[in-house]
């Protein structure tokens, strides 16, 4: 029976996974991000901003580098490039002649362009690999406590304005009269996209960080009917999906974690998908 | 919600209306007794700074409880009305009170329903939580909502859409809909609706129903309607018309004055 002998063998190689340390660890991690990506996520799917959450996660490059080089903590120089992507976009798109699309195209490139750059100036790529396509499985205590910080803001955050950010996704024109802010409701939303993409990057990659906020969240839409049941799945998603993907490449060594986390994320959605046809 | 997190919103929301008194967010009104609704002087309004106005130096005065009709060709400026009552085009000139104070966002006692409500197509929401929302106009900034059930149910009732609760917003017929912004705005606790041609996509049945609810049922609201359908006048008690930048009364029931401008 030698189907049965690799089923057994397969099976056996999954679960040592999860008695080694830097495994768990690297699922906590996830989770913790998959968390705070699906809830956000659920907002940039249905706000039709998932173009910004793409620029959010490329544009933090040039802070990470700019950090390494200097020698202070990439978290900060990934935070600082975040916020001011999202203020060029503000102030850009604010002038006559430029849609919002079109600054957050010459953001995203601009801030990305410059991330190369100093790739280049620091004469050493490989040093930065592991941010361009993450390295879950070497993720330290000190990340993990990024994350949760991260993890809490977002969450904690977005409990609070909960009702006023809901109202101003579906209806802006109540919200404003009703005094809600829209605008300032969407600064908060890019500020704290930026927070979570800025964890999320070490995991994933400053590449694939936009597939944990949007594949999931598409996947929510597909199933749920109103706003909390979008985000549950959406985190049911990218845990879920993220796990398989850790599994994957724990067993077939060689695929990188960040791109079978991101795979992973993904079979939720075709399955629901084809299901929904 | 523990005890424990509903004081620190509390404390939130009381500690961020302090810092930020320009932002009225649901600012809860007093409400005195007023016997005039709307009030309005040489009021003159431009879409754009320093762009011609759209109507100028218009006079009207609307009582508590009137039905007021605003009819006018396309283009006259029956939807900037409405907009500059319900506080949306703070650029004007001129004198407006809505119960004794200025047209601003976030008061509760004012509902304003656009021609075309710009609803987000992709959100996912059940009538009953578009009609729970109209509570928010009593709940500040961080505050946990109650959604005060017994008021949504019995919106829904008025509005005949009990059986609809659960049903999408986004498979509600544009009747079906724009009777939940009507239970929406009653939710709110409105008494001043300032409706932008709320019959335009209904059906013989709904429009029954939301005339119903507005001209019976004894509710007391001040409406006051942008329509093209000047066959119903009867139904109002007064028609204001805009025509060419200048408003003027065509018909006021017994009792209220005649206004010209």
């Amino acid at each position: 029976m030698p189907v049965l002998g690799i089923k057994i063998t397969m099976l056996n190689n999954i679960l040592s996974a999860f008695q080694e340390d830097f495994f768990l660890r690297a699922l906590l991690a996830l989770f913790l991000s998959g968390i705070s990506a699906a809830c956000l996520g659920s907002y940039i799917i249905l706000r039709r901003m998932s173009f910004i959450s793409t620029a959010m996660t490329h544009s933090i490059l040039p802070g990470v580098v700019l950090a390494v080089l200097l020698g202070f903590s990439a978290y900060w120089g990934a935070l600082i490039a975040a916020l001011l992507t999202a203020a060029g976009i503000s102030w850009i798109s604010s002038r006559k002649g430029t849609s919002e699309d079109s600054a957050i195209g010459v953001m995203l490139s601009v801030m990305f362009a410059l991330g190369i750059a100093f790739m280049g100036l620091s004469h050493s790529w490989r040093d930065f690999t592991g941010l361009l396509f993450g390295s879950i499985v070497s993720v330290s205590a000190e990340d993990i406590g990024v994350i949760l910080g991260t993890t809490f803001i977002v969450l904690f955050c977005l409990r609070l304005v909960h009702k006023e950010l809901e109202l101003a996704s579906f209806d802006e024109e109540y919200a404003h009269l009703l005094g809600a802010k829209p605008v300032l409701l969407r600064s908060v939303l890019l500020i704290l996209i930026a927070l979570a993409a800025v964890a999320s990057v070490r995991l994933v990659g400053a590449l694939l960080t936009t597939a944990l906020f949007i594949i999931p969240s598409t996947t929510g839409v597909l199933i749920g009917k109103n706003l909390k049941e979008v985000m549950l799945w959406s985190v049911i998603c990218a845990c879920g999906g993220g796990t398989l993907g850790l599994i994957i490449s724990y067993t077939f060594q060689g695929i990188p974690a960040g791109a079978a986390i991101v795979l992973g994320c993904a079979i939720p959605y075709f399955i629901v998908r084809i299901k929904n046809r | 919600m523990s005890p424990h997190t509903s004081n620190l919103r509390r404390l939130l929301s009381e500690a961020f209306t302090n810092l930020l008194p320009a932002m009225p967010y649901a600012a809860p009104e007093s409400k005195e007794a007023c016997d005039l609704a709307v009030e309005v002087k040489n009021l003159s309004v431009s879409i754009r700074p320093k762009s011609v106005a759209v109507f100028s130096n218009i006079n009207f005065e609307i009582p508590i409880h009137c039905r007021t009709a605003l009819i006018g060709p396309n283009g006259s400026g029956k939807s900037t009305l409405l907009k500059t009552l319900a506080g949306l085009i703070p650029n004007y000139s001129g004198e407006v009170k809505l119960f004794g104070s200025k047209p601003r966002l976030g008061r509760s006692r004012i509902a304003y329903l656009a021609q075309n409500p710009q609803l987000n197509s992709d959100f996912p929401l059940q009538l009953k939580r578009l009609v729970q929302m109209g509570t928010y106009a009593h709940h500040g900034w961080f505050e946990e909502c109650h959604h005060a059930d017994e008021k949504v149910a019995s919106a829904l009732k008025l509005l005949e859409l009990e059986d609809l609760v659960d049903r999408s917003v986004h498979n509600l017929s544009g009747g079906q809909l724009q009777r939940g912004l009507l239970a929406r705005a009653a939710v709110q606790g409105a008494e001043i609706l300032l409706l932008d041609e709320p019959f335009a996509a209904l059906d013989t049945k709904s429009r029954e129903i939301v005339e119903d609810f507005l001209f019976h049922k004894n509710n007391s609201f001040t409406v006051i309607m942008a329509t093209h359908d000047t066959a119903d006048s009867r139904q109002f008690d007064r028609v204001l018309e805009i025509r060419d930048g200048s408003l003027k009364t065509i018909h006021a029931c017994a009792g209220h004055k005649n206004h010209h401008a």
